[in-house]
């Protein structure tokens, strides 16, 4: 048998082979503690997610005490009752034999909750945050990808402020693992359509799933570790260049300075994150194939990675022509940061000292909620969507004109099923009916109109900033509790999508629906006697 | 003579006709009046009639009578009357020549019954224009209604045909076996409602000018009012409540009023969107009382929320007071009105209640095939379900609306209007409501908007009114003309 050739070199060969099985003792290890009697997989996916904050609360006591924070013990403290915590459920619960589902649904939303709300005790603990309400909103951008806080960084601790930027990478690869083990199986939001979308195609990097999960947090890892070069590089000091690039890799856009990126008054560190935030609105498994193959065409000749990189020049030219100033390469930059932070959903804010021209303002509203391609770290509806609901109108529009035609839903050279497109269409309109609920609790806070909309909007694509009376900094705490709640709650419905949300909702509210039919049923029968 | 082969011209043609009557009667207005405007009124009448009775005369149906050819012929004529309605302004010179595109706004918003103004102060301009200018939404009402009952249902245009599920009897495009029988009923019942309304505004003590005024304009649900406080001018709880009821009933569907006409009340019992509808503005209702609460005095709270809850859930328009110094978040339960808008087969704009059902629907089925993916589950209105196929086309246009929105509202300001009076103007011009918010409010006018985009907005009232859709064909009908003439050039 002719031996198989090793693709990767010897040493990154040898190098994953011994992740993998490290990766592989680790799982069996877990299997065989995770035995319990309670069949629940939301349960171990809880379980599971405690002790990875444990690991990472103890990585950020470690630096706050290398830093010379005054919070280390308190990390620590919260990061052993993960510990024990995440111990306790994997003794007594084990995954079922059978994934329906149903329990997978389950399985997105405790994860979701789990790691909410052990960040929320950490931001509690550290006294980071005065009330329950807003140290759960600042937890939800950290495991959202928001840039939406009231935090003053330039007073908090070091431990806190690595636990926010990790939490946002850690959340950014946690979306990985979702995107290529959990989305498939439940087709989200039309993300598992034909041909190339997101799911999809990520599943095609190799044989098996844990295969293809390694080699996109593989490069995850090294994207991080580039654009934290490259900040350095441009002249960030050296933990600025780490926090920022786990938060522009990740579309976080939490900064180490109360300014963002903007604070370093450098063109070049600003062009760095134009790169970065690029980058991570690129779909991950496209990025990995054009590299792995060495084939930069591979990028072009996807139809979503052309209008994605089209659509940001254009809006970045129109942004730049709605200020109304002569043209330098100050303007170009803004303008460029502005859109690709946009449409990465990102959240930075660049050094500009003009005030953005109600043009901009509604282009970089409308840039968000597309946000970037599928299978991309961003937030928003994702290019593909638009292109599938552009191809959908076109194709309503000539059976206007021909009722009998059998027409296609196009997207480049592969067709989308309805059933994909008929939940495109669901997510979105679902998303809405979330969106203005949540605008009117807002305007309860004492936001204007169009604060509200864009603070909601913001929330939804998990971008961060907002116009109107929400661009102040402070607009989240004066916000009602209620506000509060419901800002979480529209980032979380941004990240994990809407569909799993009511999907659980419902499944929470089944035995009350039971019990009201058997009570009608009841009634009826009595009658009927 | 030899005559040209063309739908479009020949109903433009008659269009133009009909309203060259109607600037008749207004030159009547303004003769009785005192003569302010009378010449003005019956220049233009003689202009657009003689032009009308040219293209009608020297014109033919073509023989092709497809899809695109009838909705091309919709959307010019429109565009035709609409240009033809600015010349009363132009010749009277309550507009200067030189804003032309002012007068042509004016017009469109009148014949896409939208109720957007540019005039700053309409009480100067002659009451006979004014008479007109209300008499412009009535018409427009009147081309309407056949379009929603009768046309776009037969053309399948954006759901609409669903209209036929919706309706009780038989199918609401087939009132009778022929359009223009039903175009007839259909009038009838119409004037039917404008002369009870008169009658109704004059018992409540109006004049019968205004009484006229506001009864055209009332079931046309445009919005004109020849008085610069609209209906507040009268400040009649008497009159508000006449007019109330006239928008609840006109921004109801016209082919279920003739059928309860015909057979009784009992026919409006069994549709579904009836009951969304007036469910809508009575829940909008108890929100805008409850979110202006402590803002006003309970009495002008419940008179203000029923009565904005009416006028933009019916796409009227009128006002009562300002209400963009109402709390933020009534604001935006009235900007959700202004895009949801009536029913189908009304001469209420917006998306209308039928599309929003099978959105809810079509989108909470995704839940539950999340939940059970192996599941069939039918899209149902009441006890029927739905094509998915129709589903498919108002999903469409609901998309196309939306985009429509966004691009209007970018557009907008991009040229420089704050956002949210971009978005909410863009939303009041395709949703062919009237006032905006933030400086586009009912005591304001759109002067506020710059010159080019009230040529964005005179576009979206024209997608808006003609439900999207045929004006997009529009283009395509004369794409195709044009690339027809240049085969046979080259030949």
């Amino acid at each position: 048998m002719t031996p198989r050739p090793s693709r990767g070199g010897p040493s990154l060969g040898r190098l994953k082979i011994r992740i993998t099985r490290g990766l592989y003792v680790v799982k069996l290890a877990l299997r065989g503690y995770s035995n319990g009697r309670v069949e629940s997989v939301g349960a171990v996916t809880a379980g599971i997610v405690a002790l990875c904050v444990w690991l990472m609360f103890l990585v950020c006591a470690l630096f706050d005490n290398a830093r010379g924070g005054g919070v280390w013990l308190e990390l620590l403290a919260v990061g052993a009752a993960a510990l024990a915590i995440g111990l306790f459920i994997l003794r007594y619960a084990r995954v079922p034999k059978y994934l329906s589902t149903a329990r997978l649904f389950r399985a997105l939303a405790s994860g979701t909750l789990a790691s909410l709300a052990f960040v929320m005790i950490g931001l509690l603990a550290t006294e980071t945050t005065g009330s329950v309400t807003l140290a759960l909103v600042e937890a939800a951008s950290t495991v959202t990808g928001t840039n939406a806080s009231t935090i003053d960084v330039s007073k908090i601790e070091p431990g806190v402020m690595l636990l926010r930027a990790l939490g946002q990478w850690v959340a950014g690869a946690a979306l990985i693992v979702i995107l290529v083990r959990v989305l498939p199986h439940l087709g989200v939001g039309g993300l598992d359509a034909d041909g190339g979308v997101a799911t999809r195609s990520a599943r095609r990097l190799s044989p098996k799933s844990s295969g293809t999960v390694f080699r996109l947090l593989l490069l995850y890892i090294v994207l991080t570790g580039l654009i934290g070069m490259g900040y350095a590089l441009a002249g960030m000091p050296l933990v600025d260049s780490a926090m920022h690039a786990l938060t522009t890799i990740s579309t976080g856009g939490f900064s180490t300075q109360p300014g963002s990126i903007g604070a370093f008054q450098s063109g070049a560190i600003e062009w760095v994150g134009i790169v970065g935030m690029f980058i991570a609105g690129i779909s991950l498994p496209l990025i990995f194939l054009a590299l792995r193959r060495k084939d930069p065409k591979r990028f072009w000749r996807s139809y979503e990675f052309r209008f994605y990189s089209l659509a940001v020049l254009v809006a970045a030219a129109f942004d730049a022509i709605f200020t109304r100033q002569t043209l330098t390469l100050e303007i170009v930059r803004s303008s460029l940061f502005k859109v690709t932070s946009a449409a990465s959903t990102t959240g930075y804010i660049d050094s500009v000292s003009y005030l953005p021209s109600a043009g901009g303002q509604s282009l970089v509203i409308i840039v968000m909620l597309i946000g970037g391609m599928s299978a991309s770290m961003t937030g928003g509806f994702k290019v593909m969507r638009l292109l599938a609901i552009s191809s959908y109108i076109g194709r309503e529009l000539k059976r206007t004109i021909h009722p009998t035609a059998v027409l296609p839903i196009r997207v480049g050279h592969s067709s989308i099923g309805q059933t994909a497109f008929s939940k495109i269409v669901g997510e979105i309109f679902l998303s809405l009916l979330v969106l203005i609920p949540g605008a009117l609790i807002l305007t309860n806070g004492g936001l204007d109109v169009e604060g509200a909309f864009s603070f909601a909007l913001s929330c939804l694509s998990n971008f961060g900033p907002a116009f109107g009376s929400a661009a102040q900094m402070n607009h989240l705490s004066e916000l009602s509790g209620l506000g509060q709640i419901f800002s979480a709650g529209i980032m979380i419905v941004g990240r994990i999508s809407i569909t799993p949300v009511l999907v659980v909702l419902a499944f929470m509210a089944e035995p009350l629906v039971r019990m009201l039919r058997r009570k009608s049923f009841g009634h009826r029968k009595m009658a009927v006697r | 003579m030899k005559k040209i082969k063309g739908t479009p011209l020949r109903v433009s043609g008659s269009a133009l006709v009909a309203i060259s009557f109607g600037m008749f009667a207004s030159s009547g207005v303004a003769l009785a009046d005192g003569g302010g405007g009378a010449l003005g009124l019956l220049v233009s009448a003689f202009l657009t009639l003689s032009i009308g009775a040219l293209m009608f005369g020297s014109s033919s149906v073509s023989a092709r009578a497809d899809t695109p050819v009838a909705l091309a012929s919709v959307a010019w004529s429109w565009l035709a009357v609409s240009i033809a309605g600015a010349l009363p302004f132009l010749m009277t010179g309550s507009i200067a020549w030189a804003h032309f595109d002012n007068a042509l706004f004016e017009s469109v918003s009148g014949f896409t019954c939208t109720g957007s103004t540019i005039l700053s102060d309409i009480e100067a301009v002659p009451r006979g224009v004014l008479f007109f200018r209300s008499m412009m939404q009535w018409f427009g009402g009147m081309g309407l209604i056949v379009l929603a009952v009768a046309v776009l249902p037969a053309l399948k245009i954006g759901g609409l045909e669903l209209i036929a599920n919706e309706a009780p009897g038989p199918t609401a495009d087939r009132l009778t076996p022929r359009v223009t029988d039903t175009a007839r009923r259909l009038w009838l019942l119409y004037g039917g409602i404008t002369l009870a309304m008169i009658a109704a505004l004059m018992v409540v003590g109006l004049s019968p000018y205004d009484a006229a005024s506001h009864a055209f304009t009332t079931v046309a649900t445009g919005g004109f009012s020849p008085y610069n406080a609209s209906i507040a001018h009268f400040d009649s709880l008497l009159a508000e409540f006449v007019i109330i009821a006239g928008m609840i009933f006109c921004g109801a569907n016209f082919s279920l009023h003739w059928y309860a006409f015909n057979r009784g009340p009992k026919a409006y019992h069994r549709v579904s969107e009836l009951r969304w509808y007036l469910g809508l503005i009575v829940g909008s209702t108890f929100i805008l009382v409850w979110l202006n609460f402590g803002n006003l005095s309970l009495g002008r709270n419940i008179r203000e929320s029923f009565f904005y809850a009416v006028s933009l859930g019916t796409s009227t328009g009128f006002g009562t007071s300002d209400f963009t110094v109402w709390a933020p978040a009534a604001q935006i339960v009235l900007l959700t009105l202004m895009i949801v808008g009536g029913m189908t087969g009304s001469t209420a704009g917006g998306m209308k209640i039928l599309r929003l059902q099978i959105l809810v629907r079509y989108s909470f089925r995704e839940v539950i095939r999340a939940r059970h993916p192996k599941a069939v589950v039918p899209i149902r209105m009441g006890a029927v379900s739905i094509d998915e196929q129709i589903a498919a086309k108002a999903v469409g246009f609901i998309l196309l609306y939306m985009g429509l929105i966004v691009f209007g509202g970018l557009t907008l300001a991009g040229l420089g209007v704050e956002p949210v009076t971009a978005f909410s103007g863009a939303v009041s011009a395709i949703g062919n409501a009237g006032p905006g918010l933030g400086d586009a409010g009912p005591v304001s006018n759109f002067l506020v908007f710059p010159r080019l985009g009230r040529v964005i907005l005179m576009f979206l009232m024209m997608f808006g009114r003609l439900e999207v859709f045929p004006v997009m064909l529009m283009f395509v009908a004369f794409a195709r003309a044009v690339s027809r003439s240049r085969y046979k050039v080259r030949q």
